[in-house]
């Protein structure tokens, strides 16, 4: 995958990060952290988002292919966020909603959104949305 | 004068590092080993900020936090929880009960620590 998908418009920050290893998953969170305060989300929301990231990085990591954590901004209307994405080419064909509700169960409530998208070469996206709750 | 932490954390080595990391951004640091030493020390002389380990003996650091945000005389005082335990149920637990942020102990601790007391306006 050379970039990321949405279902919104995407803006800066963009960022990627490759997961070969356990030693990885430290930078998926550290890189998630700094998009996420680019974004301008609280530390708390940041904590969040990082263990989000990090939990999707370690979850593809166990299939034991090398895959990419996309960090992007996300806008829908006047809102913004930060999309949190990773191909996972090995989930075709299983169905989305039970790949959903096995994420939902791990994830908690540490995003808003968690969504599959693609049917050949699915992406799991998943999005926390700012609000004046959430940032500094 | 230097704003004041109350470090609250359980191994020694840890929190001598811990201390380092703090006292080199200028601030003035109060160790406490356990859960009950910490609030003793918060309600009887409340820092400017806590720094709490989640795994502590006696009581942890969830209920460290939990009885800090329920005390009117330290409430205000902000957390920041610092764990080897860093997934979605221990975030979440740590955030619930009341902490600023949630830091994994990995290389990266000192410096998204000192970011966010920078954020919260315990460091210029």
């Amino acid at each position: 995958m050379s970039e990321a998908k949405s279902p919104y418009k995407m803006r800066p920050p963009i960022l990627q990060v490759r997961v070969e290893d356990s030693m990885d998953i430290m930078i998926v969170r550290d890189t998630t952290r700094r998009a996420a305060g680019l974004l301008g989300f609280s530390p708390a929301h940041r904590a969040q988002l990082a263990s989000a990231a990090a939990t999707l990085a370690e979850l593809v990591l166990k299939t034991g292919e090398a895959h990419t954590i996309f960090l992007n901004g996300v806008v829908s209307g006047m809102q913004a966020g930060l999309q949190i994405a990773s191909e996972t080419p090995w989930l075709a064909g299983v169905s989305a909603n039970n790949v959903l509700v096995a994420l939902r169960s791990k994830m908690g409530d540490l995003v808003d959104e968690i969504r599959l998208m693609g049917e050949e070469s699915p992406t799991i996206l998943m999005i926390m949305w700012l609000n004046d709750d959430r940032s500094l | 004068m230097a704003l004041e932490v109350l470090l609250v954390e359980d191994s020694r080595t840890q929190a001598a590092q811990i201390k380092e990391t703090l006292e080199s951004v200028g601030l003035r640091v109060r160790v406490a080993y356990d859960g009950p030493d910490g609030l003793r020390e918060a309600s009887e002389n409340p820092p400017a900020l806590v720094v709490l380990d989640v795994k502590l003996p006696t009581m942890d650091g969830f209920q460290v936090c939990r009885r800090l945000k329920r005390n009117p005389a330290t409430q205000h005082i902000p957390v920041v929880m610092l764990t080897e335990k860093a997934d979605p149920k221990s975030t979440m637990s740590g955030l619930r009960e009341g902490a600023d942020d949630y830091i994994p102990k990995d290389i990266f601790a000192s410096e998204h620590l000192i970011q966010t007391l920078q954020e919260l306006g315990i460091l210029e």
